[in-house]
């Protein structure tokens, strides 16, 4: 079983400040957006790295039944994703980056054709799923969403595009046999639990187990010198400008102010605080309930 | 005959009140232990021995009553405040401890503007007060890491040094006075002056006792203005920690005064910097502030030394700026941080020390090999030096390692302290201090006559003349 | 001058499981108050998915129009009521599909948009047609941002913000529901999911329909806090929620979690203990219609997103509250 998995590496949102965000709502393109951000630190989107220790933990749970997994991983996008990758290589996968710019871009240009992306998911589902065919990925695993559009349906994209089933909101995934696996995943109407046969799409979300294992040093000296495989969108025979030119067009993005009166309620003690809370602002409100 | 748990918490109730003593016996194992063994915190598997109680006075007078009761009964006393300690200072070392947690006393004594000090109680926030002077556009300069949850007492005890120490020092250069009470119940204060050649410094005997002579109930601080608006930002990338070292050393004999002044080899770097540095590129830093006028000659005239080292390429100031603005860890980061090692088992740990410039590189060098060669499952091995004086740096060793085949609990014996004495091993071999602002605590108190050598008369005086029956905070700086 | 076409207007309700009633409502209430059609008048039909022996009425009980398109597929056979309507819309031509938050809406969305060459956004807010494109609002960067997106390509499937479900729109009393038996397949192949069964679900829906809302966060300090913040708000008639790095730090279940990556509540009544006030968290209770924060730090932000703010011990306050409630409410 052949296992890719598919992330994103994206700036640290929770590094931003509010006249970070000003200047990101204020940026006119996707360019303007990247440069704001760019001076944050990078992370995996938190359900990519989830998916990528859920599929160590597959490996590791085969292995332990003597089935062999081989896994694979892969991101979109610019130079940004090197020291993930070479984590990644340490840890195991085989690793793969595309380059949406297309040719031999330079880094400026390969950062905006992946901030053209955010806001662009069928775009980025076509590259995916090119992706997970060179990989020949028997299971194509992704982060059910991440980065700045967060919308969710790359997956389903990726999937309609391979012609898949893709499940979402994966929560855990177990071996059943050699060709099948039993997973977890949260329903419309409640978690479920159902057993699925490759080739399919998974897309994690908010799973119990959430983050990435840290190899050793020697792990990462061993594969010092293994290149990451790279191929241009043009390499894998996308067209990521068509899709781009169909996706939604962003016409703004502002702060949203979230603020309200805040009153300050007061009193010496814990009960006098809340008394007058209760009398002050909720009694009413909740009998009115 | 040392007093039964019951008859202790007994006594204290007496002393202090049902309410100020607590013993929810799920408290008591929490605080078996401080950062220093946080696995079992994390993991839930505590080996340590459980204090009898823990008691929240109210004042120096309260302080003053359980400490002579506890120097009658030979009832082992740790003091306590925010609860940040790295190094061991606040676990039990013996059985039915007392823990003294300062964080009741809270007031906010007096801001005085005008002769630019703070007066306040020892269970003080940093972060309240630095928040309170930043009203009248002052700032306390100090700034660890632990400034969101560490108290003003615990950092005046343990020697604590902020981020910005380069241009407004340690905390022993911003006490200007304070209150300590002692184990016989002496409640002694220092007054607060500008300075005083009135006889030794005893100022000095209080600050950095981590508890091991007396209880801290008030500390006086400095102000300085808070102009953030002038701050400058200058980050560049090199190849070797050896430059990085020469230029700090440059900038600090060339009389600059820059707040934050550091170097971060590779592995350090990765971990903060690789979104614009390369895998093998250390960072140079710095940040100027001040008086316009002295921000600007400040940068300036670090720009001119590094500029004379071509091996240094400029990176854009935002990447510094953006860096500096995420520096703090409140409890949001330390909660996730413990997520993430009770899911990977991957272990951050810090061993920070000092020396000359003539050395420095050479035990950083050395110290690093031997980790990587020595100690198993290291996922990362690296460092900075954060703080730059006339004469030397320090060497701030950061580093991470997965923890195999072993129980959470025996993580310290099996990577921690190993790693712990072989930094502590070529610091001293090259005339280094083994502690340069956590504390000795009581992971690196086994190490305290190699430290102090003749001079561990006078330290060794100290303890035996404040603490004659050693009731304060057993292990910590002097070892069992 | 021409009259504009009326706009064709497609709602898409599954009805295989259990969140039907929920996303009818939904669905009709983004309708109501979330479409701005202009001055065209849509026509409205909605696409009901049922299982093969549901009962018509009972299926289109909660659908948001007054006519149904019944079409029968199994539950989990996304890929058959996909093609379904793929095929519905080759016949209609329809410009505009809603679907209601979840799995399932957004992978009927997505695949449709694919399909038929439309467009596809998710977490909708607001939408509105004007000069042959439609203008919608949703949410960006984890919440920090609010986009407002152009959509050309038709037709437009539009997957609704989880905040709608907590609106409240009554379907109407009557349906005239219409099946379409052409579209289920004879064989539809093999399943993609076998072996099906539902996980002990734990009791999340309080959180969303929750009119008196309890979190707690990482100012509990511990796992027993955070129990002693439920017990309060059991004692209160309250539904009991956590932060991130309350789940972070395993004190609650993850089901428990309110904010980006949990659930968005909107109840009338919120009261927030011990919380800093994250955007990420203040996300998921921003359209509580009032809220009282009690925290140790005054500066925290979430003083200012409060409508109210107690500087003080959450736990504390809380507990005192708990008595004041729990005495008043007997």
């Amino acid at each position: 079983m052949r296992i890719a998995v598919g992330f994103k590496v994206t700036p640290d949102f929770e590094a931003l400040r509010a006249a970070d965000w000003a200047r990101v709502a204020a940026a006119a393109d996707a360019e303007g957006r990247a440069q704001a951000t760019r001076y944050v630190r990078r992370v995996f989107g938190v359900f990519d790295e989830a998916a990528l220790e859920l599929a160590l933990r597959l490996r590791d749970a085969r292995a332990d039944d003597g089935l062999p997994t081989g896994l694979a991983a892969f991101t979109v996008g610019g130079p940004d994703a090197s020291p993930f990758l070479h984590t990644l290589q340490a840890l195991g996968f085989d690793c793969l980056r595309v380059d949406p710019g297309g040719g031999p871009a330079s880094a400026a240009d390969t950062a905006e054709a992946a901030g053209a992306l955010d806001f662009a998911p069928a775009a980025t589902a076509a590259l995916v799923a090119a992706c997970a065919r060179q990989l020949g990925a028997d299971i194509l695993l992704l982060g059910e969403r991440g980065g700045p559009g967060g919308s969710g349906t790359v997956p389903f994209l990726a999937a309609e595009a391979l012609g898949r089933p893709c499940v979402t909101c994966v929560t855990a995934i177990e071996p059943a046999g050699a060709d099948r696996l039993r997973v977890s995943f949260r329903a419309d109407d409640g978690p479920v639990r159902a057993l699925t046969a490759p080739p399919c799409v998974l897309a994690v979300g908010n799973a119990v187990v959430s983050m990435l294992r840290v190899p050793t040093l020697k792990e990462r000296l061993a594969v010092r010198d293994v290149p990451v495989t790279q191929f241009t969108a043009a390499d894998l025979g996308v067209d990521v400008g068509v899709a781009l030119d169909r996706a939604p067009a962003v016409r703004s993005l502002e702060p949203v102010d979230r603020s309200r009166a805040g009153i300050v309620v007061t009193g010496a003690t814990a009960a006098e605080q809340a008394r007058a809370l209760y009398e002050g602002h909720l009694r009413a409100r909740l009998e009115a309930l | 005959m040392s007093l039964s748990r019951e008859a202790i918490v007994e006594g204290l109730r007496g002393i202090l009140g049902p309410e100020a003593v607590v013993t929810d016996e799920r408290v008591l194992v929490e605080n078996s232990v401080d950062n220093f063994r946080k696995l079992q915190n994390i993991f839930d598997v505590h080996v340590m021995p459980v204090p009898a109680a823990i008691v929240t006075p109210t004042n120096a007078r309260e302080v003053a009553a359980v400490l002579t009761w506890a120097n009658e009964h030979g009832v082992n006393v740790i003091p306590k405040t925010g609860g940040t300690a790295t190094e061991g200072g606040l676990e039990s070392a013996v059985p039915d401890s007392v823990i003294m947690d300062g964080s009741a006393m809270n007031e906010i004594v007096k801001i005085d503007p005008y002769n630019m000090q703070a007066t306040v109680q020892c269970g003080v926030p940093l972060q309240v007060l630095e928040d309170r002077v930043r009203e009248h556009g002052l700032t306390t300069g100090h700034s660890p890491q632990s400034k969101p949850v560490a108290h003003l007492g615990g950092l005046v005890a343990t020697r604590s040094i902020g981020q910005f120490s380069t241009l407004y020092g340690g905390i022993e250069d911003m006490v200007v006075g304070l209150e300590a009470v002692f184990p016989n119940g002496e409640i002694c204060r220092i007054k607060n002056v500008p300075r005083r050649a009135a006889g030794p410094d005893i100022r000095h005997i209080v600050i950095g006792n981590e508890g091991a002579l007396c209880f801290i109930t008030e500390v006086t601080v400095k102000l300085f203005p808070y102009l953030p608006e002038n701050n400058r930002f200058l980050g560049w990338t090199l190849m070797d920690m050896k430059t990085g070292f020469e230029v700090l050393r440059e900038v600090m004999v060339g009389g600059y005064k820059p707040s934050v002044a550091r170097v971060y080899d590779p592995g350090d770097a990765g971990l903060h910097f690789s979104h614009f540095a390369a895998p093998d590129d250390c960072v140079l830093l710095f940040m100027a502030e001040g008086a316009e006028g002295i921000a600007k000659a400040t940068a300036d005239g670090i720009q001119a030394i590094v500029d004379r080292h071509p091996e240094c390429t400029q990176v854009p100031s935002e990447y510094i700026e953006t860096w500096f603005n995420d520096l703090c860890w409140g409890p949001d980061k330390i909660l996730a941080e413990d997520e993430r090692i009770r899911q990977t088992r991957n272990v951050n740990r810090t061993t920070e020390i000092s020396a000359d410039w003539s050395s420095i590189n050479d035990i950083y060098q050395a110290a690093r090999q031997r980790i990587i060669d020595e100690i198993p499952d290291i996922t990362m091995m690296g460092g900075h030096s954060s703080h730059s004086y006339i004469n030397g740096t320090n060497m701030y060793f950061n580093y991470f390692f997965n923890v195999v085949d072993v129980g959470p609990e025996e993580e310290t014996e099996k990577y921690y302290l190993p790693i712990i004495s072989i930094i502590v091993e070529e610091t001293l071999k090259r005339g280094g201090s083994i502690v340069h602002h956590h504390g000795m605590g009581k992971a690196r108190a086994p190490w305290v006559r190699d430290e102090y050598g003749s001079s561990y008369y006078m330290l060794e005086t100290l303890k035996t003349s404040f603490d004659p029956n050693g009731i304060m905070n057993k292990g910590t700086i002097f070892p069992i | 001058m021409t009259a504009a076409a009326p706009l064709r207007v497609v709602a898409v309700l599954d009805a295989t499981g259990s969140a039907a009633e929920r996303h009818g409502r939904a669905l009709g209430a983004f309708l109501r108050d979330g479409l701005d059609a202009g001055d065209i008048a849509p026509g409205v039909v909605t696409h009901v998915f049922c299982p093969p022996g549901a009962d018509p009425g009972a299926a289109s009980a909660t659908a948001p129009t007054l006519d149904v398109r019944l079409v029968r597929v199994p539950a989990h056979r996304q890929d058959v009521a996909t093609a379904a309507l793929a095929a519905l819309q080759t016949g209609d031509g329809a410009d505009l599909y809603v679907f209601p938050s979840g799995p399932s809406g957004t992978e009927l969305g997505a695949r449709l948009a694919a399909r038929t060459g439309g467009s596809a956004l998710t977490g909708v807010l607001s939408a509105a047609v004007g000069d042959g494109v439609l203008t919608c609002r949703r949410a960006a960067y984890a919440g920090y941002l609010e986009e407002e997106s152009a959509l050309s390509r038709r037709p437009w499937c539009l997957v609704l913000d989880a905040g709608w479900d907590e609106a409240r729109a009554e379907p109407p009393e009557e349906h005239v529901v219409v099946e379409a038996a052409h579209l289920t397949p004879e064989d539809p192949g093999a399943p993609p999911l076998l072996e099906i069964k539902p996980l002990e679900a734990p009791p999340t829906g309080d959180l969303e329909t929750a009119r008196f809302l309890v979190v707690a966060g990482r100012g509990a300090g511990s796992r027993r806090g955070v129990e002693r913040a439920a017990a309060a708000a059991a004692r209160m008639g309250a539904a009991f929620a956590v932060t991130r790095p309350v789940v972070m730090n395993a004190w609650a279940a993850p089901d428990r979690q309110v904010g980006v990556s949990g659930t968005r509540a909107a109840p009338a009544v919120c009261v927030v203990a011990g919380a800093s006030g994250a955007p990420a968290f203040v996300w998921g209770i921003e359209r509580a219609g009032f809220i009282a924060a009690v925290d140790t730090d005054e500066h925290a932000p979430i003083a200012g997103e409060a409508d109210v703010f107690v500087a003080g011990d959450a736990l504390d306050v809380l507990e005192e509250l708990a008595d004041l409630v729990d005495r008043h409410s007997r």
